[in-house]
């Protein structure tokens, strides 16, 4: 086989009269790599998976930040740090479509929402739609700082997750700010911010103090952006005019993409880890008390966040209990979402062995 | 004194918690189901009602909301939760410790409007360039070209990683920050594919890793985030600006000049942010200057070193030499980019108040004598 090198060792001589060293010219990766766009959809990440570009392995030693399939130099510094380097820890099958998806469906909250088509609402109406906002303004960032922690700590060789990862820090930037912006543009402004939140403040089994990626990714993916996907996707019920409508419509569509995540990394980690699936359970567990009681869903029970909703959907404080009967459909349509979740995640078992949370399973007969 | 009174302002209002409604009731539905009786507690909790920010010609903009207490941007932010800035507060909300606490720590007066720029002008990798428009080139230079893709490649993925690290210790008293990170973040992840992308798109390859020198030095800058932007954004942002820019003139084809032309855009933002925020550290901090001064001096030797190695400025040449043939024109060509980065990094330092107790080092003072 034929080097670069070779092909350069007739102009060598020149290359010396220019004083150059080239010393790097012949320690390439796999060589002779043509990727092509597909049509439409570009030059994806998919169309670069080639030979050993496309070949993430199961454990990585990679703690120098090398490109996947780049050359290595025995004296390059161990700088990663990365506590990530297992493939089952962090990988799913699509990482790299649900990646192309996002950056083509990125949008502005400055100027893709109609905000000029916001009027004035009855007072009680104005106040339930900012506190709902005032909430989402302060957990939405969550689902950013975490991931990019763990962006931070996970090995290059697995770039197809952290990229994915990266979008939803944008994603997420996003909700804080159009959910700030919707508080402070009709006549009301911020209110409460919410109680303790199990998911959310410094307390143990958070997702800030998750200490493994998938325990996070278990409650940020599938318990809290699930529960507030279903919320979003009812948004034509809550909103009072088409700002409002195109804001949840946005967000919604962001959300499937980060919950779709979870739920893949979760499948690809029950199909290549099967030792590890009690282990999950167990975050499970703990992510459906805090679904049904715990103040990160919404929709859960004697918040402030369950009150505005109330009187979002009722449609005034007046109509309070016709919308706690439309908040009841919603946590029903939560719950029932959920265990389409899981069980497309490869734990459906937890539904048939008594294990999941009565309460929840009482919302999903009902 | 606005800063006193807003934390006087707000610790008052800090003693009330939130009770759970007690009464029940049942609910006439089909199954009977038990309801709290609401408490509307939070209704009339707001610090600041009657806001109403109206969008202007560039849409709603996040700059455009800080009006009144929501624009209050405190020297220090001593809450230690995800309070939003302007929120009413509860007592009792375990905390979660953020690092960063204060304004000089993380601020630039020019953050809010670089996010939503970075909004308005993102751009996809995949449909954005005209990959089509690459056509194989001389083996040379595109080995060239792949190793200077490498590099750059290597270089955004320290870029994110970097931020990815810092983002979660910064307090939410200084969102408009946060949010801006999060585009740099953004717009570094979309540097690492679409350099990776260009390498495996025409034959070639990725290169060889990057020695990792100044990647070392970025990402093991733990001190404060101001140390870290000094050396991500002012030292390597206003070089890596400078090879985007010669890069983009000497392009191969014309996807190689959208994407080195958009790569340029990201980093004219992320360096406007840097050396807006050093400035802001060092006119709010008695002695950043000279701590960013010492700093630079290490860092400029760490840059030279790395540069010394062939693989760093090599590739540079050849293609802008149009190959090896040409690359001792190339490396004339190199050396007048160097002393245009220079000049832009040097200028730089001085807006931003870092005076030179040294001159720079000779191996980077000679691209400036020529």
């Amino acid at each position: 086989m034929t080097s670069l090198k070779d092909n350069f060792n007739g102009i060598q001589e020149y290359a010396d009269d220019q004083g150059l060293d080239l010393g790097w010219i012949d320690r390439q990766g796999e060589w002779g790599v043509k990727a092509s766009a597909d049509g439409a959809k570009g030059l994806t990440l998919n169309d670069t998976q080639i030979g050993s570009y496309g070949d993430p392995p199961d454990e990585s030693d990679n703690m120098t930040g090398k490109p996947r399939g780049a050359a290595a130099r025995p004296n390059a510094y161990r700088i990663g740090g990365y506590q990530v380097r297992t493939k089952s820890d962090i990988w799913l099958t699509n990482a790299s479509m649900l990646y192309e998806e996002a950056l083509q469906r990125q949008w502005s909250s400055a100027t893709d929402i109609p905000w000029q088509a916001i009027k004035p609402l009855p007072d009680d109406i104005e106040r339930a739609q900012c506190q709902l906002a005032t909430f989402l303004t302060e957990v939405e960032f969550v689902a950013a700082d975490i991931p990019g922690r763990w962006v931070a700590s996970t090995t290059p060789d697995y770039f197809e997750p952290r990229m994915f990862l990266i979008t939803q820090i944008m994603d997420e930037s996003r909700h804080l700010d159009v959910f700030r912006k919707r508080a402070l543009a009709n006549g009301g402004g911020l209110m409460q911010r919410p109680d303790i939140n199990v998911t959310t403040s410094g307390v143990v089994g958070s997702i800030d103090l998750s200490r493994d990626f998938t325990e996070m990714s278990s409650r940020l993916h599938i318990s809290g952006e699930g529960a507030v996907l279903t919320i979003f996707r009812m948004g034509e019920l809550m909103a009072y005019n088409d700002a409002e409508k195109r804001i949840y419509r946005l967000a919604a569509q962001d959300e499937s993409r980060h919950v779709a995540f979870g739920v893949m990394h979760m499948r690809y980690l029950a199909e290549t880890e099967p030792d590890r699936k009690e282990e999950i359970h167990e975050y499970l567990d703990e992510g459906e008390r805090s679904l049904v009681s715990g103040s990160q869903n919404p929709a859960a029970r004697d918040s402030a966040q369950s009150e505005s909703l109330s009187i979002l959907l009722g449609g005034g404080q007046k109509n309070f209990d016709e919308g706690y009967r439309k908040l009841l459909a919603i946590r029903k349509r939560q719950a029932k979402e959920y265990v389409q979740r899981i069980r497309s995640a490869g734990f459906g078992e937890r539904f048939e062995n008594g294990r999941a949370n009565p309460e929840l399973m009482e919302y999903v007969r009902s | 004194m606005a800063d006193e009174d807003r934390q006087q302002r707000v610790a008052g209002q800090k003693t009330e918690v939130w009770e759970r409604p007690r009464r029940r009731r049942t609910l006439n539905t089909d199954e009977n189901v038990e309801v709290p009786e609401p408490s509307y507690a939070w209704m009339p909790r707001s610090l600041q009602w009657e806001t109403r920010v109206k969008p202007g010609k560039a849409g709603l903009r996040i700059g455009d909301l800080n009006v009144g207490i929501y624009g209050e941007i405190p020297d220090h932010w001593d809450e230690p939760t995800r309070m939003p800035r302007g929120a009413y507060p509860l007592a009792g909300i375990p905390p979660l410790g953020f690092a960063l606490k204060n304004k000089r720590d993380m601020w630039a007066d020019n953050a809010a409007d670089l996010y939503e720029e970075a909004i308005q002008r993102r751009w996809i990798a995949a449909t954005d360039i005209p990959w089509d428009t690459i056509q194989p080139l001389p083996d040379d230079v595109e080995a060239a070209m792949c190793q200077l893709c490498t590099e750059l490649s290597q270089a955004a993925n320290v870029e994110f990683e970097t931020i990815g690290y810092w983002l979660q210790h910064m307090s939410y008293g200084y969102h408009e920050v946060k949010l801006f990170l999060a585009t740099n973040m953004f717009d570094a992840g979309r540097h690492h594919e679409a350099f990776r992308k260009r390498a495996l798109s025409n034959g070639g390859g990725l290169g060889l890793e990057s020695r990792g020198e100044i990647n070392r030095m970025i990402l093991e800058s733990k001190g404060g985030w101001s140390e870290t932007s000094l050396f991500l954004h002012l030292l390597r942002g206003t070089f890596l600006l400078t090879v985007y820019r010669h890069c983009e003139r000497f392009a191969n084809n014309p996807a190689e000049k959208v994407l080195f032309a958009r790569a340029m855009q990201d980093k004219a933002r992320h360096v406007a942010y840097g050396i807006q925020h050093l400035r802001y550290s060092v006119t709010h901090q008695q002695d950043k200057a000279l701590i960013f001064q010492r700093l630079l001096f290490i860092g400029e030797r760490v840059f030279t070193k790395e540069l010394q190695d062939p693989a760093m400025l090599e590739p540079l040449a050849i293609v802008f030499g149009g190959g090896i043939e040409g690359a001792r024109a190339g490396m004339g060509h190199v050396k007048r980019m160097m002393a245009d980065w220079l000049t832009a990094y040097t200028s730089a330092c001085e807006w931003i108040g870092i005076e030179r107790a040294a001159p720079l080092s000779p191996d980077l003072a000679k691209y400036l004598e020529d």
